[in-house]
């Protein structure tokens, strides 16, 4: 046997153990965007021994830093555990954001305001129920509910833009945004303004959505209420667009519009509808960031997380299980990038650089699926062939 | 020298679950014109991918000039002089012609000696000559964006000459054309014949083939069946070999019985996004049990007449009843309820959601109803099962069933699934806007008879048709459609074929 077809051999049992692993189509959903994960960590490592530190220790540290794994000391009163409830609390806001792209995403439409949607969201809420002196019972549900509609609503009239005027729904919303950031700057400047931090005021405990500082086990830890309710909403949104008939008109619409309206779906209608519920979740985001991971409103800026939204949901291909994975991964990323800097001494953009690699891999998944078929059919025919023979 | 310019010897292709082309030979005589006719799925395309390297065949060995050949890839089948005209062009829309042709090939000079550029000039020139020499009548200047698809075929024909093909593979080159188009064709087809070359065409379209062709390889399932020399054959020994199966070309009716108006149409007008109007003043009624055929020439409204009715288009002018209702201003699903089934032009566009599972879309227009769809929780047990029993019942392929996406479906099998829906839902008007195309004669034969029951059933239906031949053979009532006004209206038996094409065309005397 000569030497080449030795490596040929050896190539195959190699293409054959990559395909046992992720060649069962059921399943691709799952195994394909967890190696390209997995790539996505070992061409950072690549980066990281670049930079002559140790990658193993680097990503060892980003998920301790996030609360996975235990540090190997901690401050009074925290602990592990600390570090994965606050890791939650911080995870809630771009769950949320992300289901609101998602939603969007499904019924054909950009929805690239959610930031603004949850600044005026968050607005509302701060002024309406976050200064008053409503008891904790009361207020904790108002503020969602004022959350929702205030979002609904900004994102119903995007939708509403689309239908009567045929205006983009990525022009409008892009427009909104500047709005919404400026007109609220000027009130938050003119009447809500802590004169020390120079953000709005803080809200008060009562309708704050997280619970800071509880007391259990002699620890502190900081308890997102945002967070069940986030994981019970993807629950009823994967339903909702799996078995209810108005998830099936707006991935009708999503997919084919002219088909739709053919089938005698009312498509504009559909759209103001897709809209106002992406508008929804984006509200419940806004609210848990501005009144549960923080207490206030910084003036003039927009919460990236609205953004980022965008690339999680596509991540978790835009399906609600699969955001809810994708948000914990970055979030881990995130969280951890700060320990991983002070440990490890990777700088922590570093850990931007990890997530962009996620993203640009995910983005092959297509191709990926292509190709291991191409492969696998190769593979087939070969054996039969030698079957064969 | 070499008897056969293309030899295809043993060819077998195997696709996952199926085997496309199975032990094929075919041989191909310098300057003939040589068919190969099947049904859809019959392995025809296959066949010519491999030949035009885009597929490698499992086994077989292909003899090109009398020499033994591996066509690796389109560019080296270019390089052995064969040239595709597939079904979908392959054109950059803002590019004129010339462009287009010299794409890839282009004609280098050098000013003054040094700076290189492109000889567009003499290449128009070129171009311009070859259009004349086989009466292509095209302008080398003129955009793609402006012509018509029958003027865009014919660049992609001149493109293969402008190449130095000399074996020419026609990919159903009349699936998208009118009847005069379809004429034209074949008389530039016999042209290049003529001057030399070697022409395979591939179709299921009999009468082309009759007309045009020397000889004849038909497929069925992948097997090569029979090879016929077209001057002896008769149509109906090749429609028999390619279904395997007795065929009737001609659909068995009964008289017609014609009951109450269901349709009535007055005055109608629709205007296009442009605020020209292209269906102008238009009025007729259909009664139960008749077949309402509109004929004629593609682009004169017909379309549009039909969107209009199903109300997927908002009309200008005039009233639309049925059966005795003023349904002019309700919208889709309305219209649906009160009994409209509408077969669109466009079955990719507007007839199916290509992302969606088969199930799903033959639910489409029902999904909202009982039994489908409960408290607004769909049931996808039942719409399953509905999807089940019209699979079986008008007998649609697909690899997974009702799971299967409909955009992995044949054409001839989407096609298929939305007749079916359509028929399911039972209507008192059915709109059938070319019901048949792209299909072949088994299944043309089917959705034909399928239509004549419907009549019989008592149903009214609108057949918009540009298939002559389609609706002399199925129509009860002609009218004949041309520049958005309705010319004539007259029972079938009172219409020679020759008198509607001379309508079709304009003429009125």
């Amino acid at each position: 046997m000569s030497e080449k077809t030795i490596n040929k051999k050896k190539e195959n049992t190699f293409i054959r153990i990559i395909l046992k692993l992720v060649g069962n189509e059921k399943w691709q959903h799952i195994t394909i965007p967890i190696l390209l994960i997995l790539l996505s960590f070992i061409a950072a490592s690549i980066i990281i021994l670049i930079l002559g530190k140790n990658p193993l220790m680097a990503i060892y540290n980003l998920f301790q830093g996030a609360g996975i794994f235990p540090k190997p000391s901690y401050a009074a009163h925290k602990s592990m555990l600390t570090d994965f409830l606050s890791l939650l609390n911080y995870m809630t806001p771009m769950i949320f954001a992300s289901l609101a792209v998602a939603i969007a995403l499904k019924g054909g439409l950009f929805n690239i305001g959610v930031s603004g949607q949850m600044l005026l969201a968050g607005f509302i809420a701060t002024i309406t129920i976050g200064y008053s002196n409503l008891n904790w019972g009361l207020a904790k549900p108002l503020v969602l509910i004022v959350g929702m509609v205030a979002g609904g609503i900004l994102g119903g009239l995007i939708g509403f833009l689309k239908y009567k005027f045929n205006i983009n729904e990525v022009v409008s919303s892009i427009m909104f945004n500047y709005i919404v950031e400026y007109v609220l700057s000027f009130f938050i400047h003119s009447y809500y303004i802590d004169p020390v931090s120079r953000q709005s005021r803080y809200i008060s405990d009562a309708s704050r959505l997280t619970l800071v500082n509880v007391e259990l086990f002699g620890l502190k830890m900081d308890i997102s209420i945002g967070f069940i309710i986030a994981i019970i909403l993807a629950v009823v949104l994967k339903r909702f667009f799996d078995k209810s008939r108005v998830g099936f008109e707006i991935k009708a619409v999503g997919a084919n519009p002219k088909g739709a309206k053919y089938a005698g779906i009312n498509v504009g209608k559909t759209i103001i509808l897709t809209m106002t519920l992406s508008g929804v979740f984006a509200g419940l985001a806004g609210v848990t960031y501005y009144l549960g991971y923080f207490a206030s409103i910084q003036p003039k800026t927009l919460a990236s997380v609205g953004f980022d939204g965008v690339a999680v949901a596509l991540l978790g291909n835009t399906n609600p299980y699969g955001i809810i994975a994708s948000s914990f991964l970055i979030s881990i990323i995130d969280r951890g990038s700060n320990y991983m800097n002070s440990m490890a001494g990777v700088r922590k953009e570093i850990a931007s650089v990890i997530t962009g690699m996620i993203l640009l891999f995910s983005a092959c998944n297509a191709y990926i699926q292509h190709k291991i078929r191409m492969k696998k059919d190769k593979l087939e025919h070969v054996a039969g062939k030698e079957h064969e023979e | 020298m070499y008897e056969y310019i293309v030899e295809m010897r043993n060819i077998t292709k195997r696709f996952p679950g199926i085997v496309a082309n199975d032990n094929i030979t075919i041989q191909i005589k310098k300057g003939e014109i040589y068919a190969i006719l099947g049904e859809n799925g019959a392995g025809k395309s296959t066949l010519m991918s491999i030949l035009f390297g885009m597929y490698e065949p499992d086994e077989g060995e292909i003899w090109i000039r009398g020499e033994k050949v591996k066509i690796l890839s389109p560019n080296h089948a270019a390089k052995l002089n064969i040239g595709m005209v597939h079904q979908h062009f392959k054109l950059v829309s803002n590019y004129t012609v010339t462009e287009n042709i010299i794409l890839g090939v282009e004609p280098i000079k050098k000013l003054f000696g040094i700076i290189p550029y492109v000889d567009i000039k003499g290449a128009n020139e070129k171009v311009a000559e070859l259009s004349k020499k086989y009466g292509l009548k095209v302008d080398p200047t003129q955009k793609i964006e402006d012509m018509d698809v029958s003027l865009q075929q014919r660049v992609e024909i001149l493109k293969m000459l402008y190449r130095e093909a000399e074996i020419l593979i026609f990919d159903e080159p009349t699936a998208l054309l009118t009847p005069q188009e379809t004429d034209y064709l074949l008389k530039i087809i016999e042209e290049l014949r003529n001057g030399g070359k070697t022409i395979i065409l591939i179709s299921h379209k009999l009468e082309e083939i009759k007309r045009v062709a020397d000889r004849c390889a038909i497929l069925r399932k992948g097997k090569l069946i029979d090879v016929l020399d077209v001057k002896t054959a008769s149509t109906k020994t090749m429609a028999n070999l390619m279904v395997g199966r007795e065929v009737s070309l001609e659909i068995e009716k009964k008289p017609a019985k014609f009951g109450d108006v269901v349709l009535e149409v007055e005055n109608l007008s629709v205007r296009n996004q442009d605020n020209v109007e292209v269906v102008k003043n238009v009025s007729f009624k259909i009664h139960s049990g008749e077949i309402f055929a509109i004929a004629g020439v593609a682009g004169n409204g017909q379309v549009e007449l039909a969107d209009a009715i199903a109300g997927l288009t908002e009309i200008s002018n005039g009233t639309i009843k049925l059966n005795g209702e003023d349904i002019s201003h309700y919208t889709v699903r309305e219209r649906t309820i009160k009994g409209i089934s509408y077969i669109p032009e466009d079955r990719q566009t507007y007839g199916l959601i290509l992302d969606f599972t088969l199930a799903e879309n033959l639910a489409l227009k029902d999904y909202y109803k009982e039994p489908f769809c409960q408290k607004g929780k769909l049931n996808k047990d039942v719409i399953n099962e509905y999807g089940r029993k019209l699979i079986e019942k008008y007998d649609i392929r697909s690899s997974l069933g009702v799971n299967t996406k409909v955009r992995q479906m044949s054409g001839g099998n989407q096609q298929k699934a939305i007749v079916a829906r359509e028929i399911e839902l039972d209507s008192p008007l059915m709109i059938f806007v070319q019901p048949t195309r792209g299909l072949d004669v088994g299944a043309i034969e089917n959705i034909q008879k399928m239509i004549v029951e419907e009549r019989d059933k008592g149903k009214a239906i609108l057949l918009v048709s540009l298939e002559l031949d389609e609706i002399m053979n199925i129509a009860d009532t002609i009218a004949i459609i041309y520049n958005g006004e309705i010319l004539k209206v007259a029972p079938k038996e009172e219409l020679t074929v020759e008198e509607v094409g001379e309508y079709m065309m304009g003429v009125t005397a």
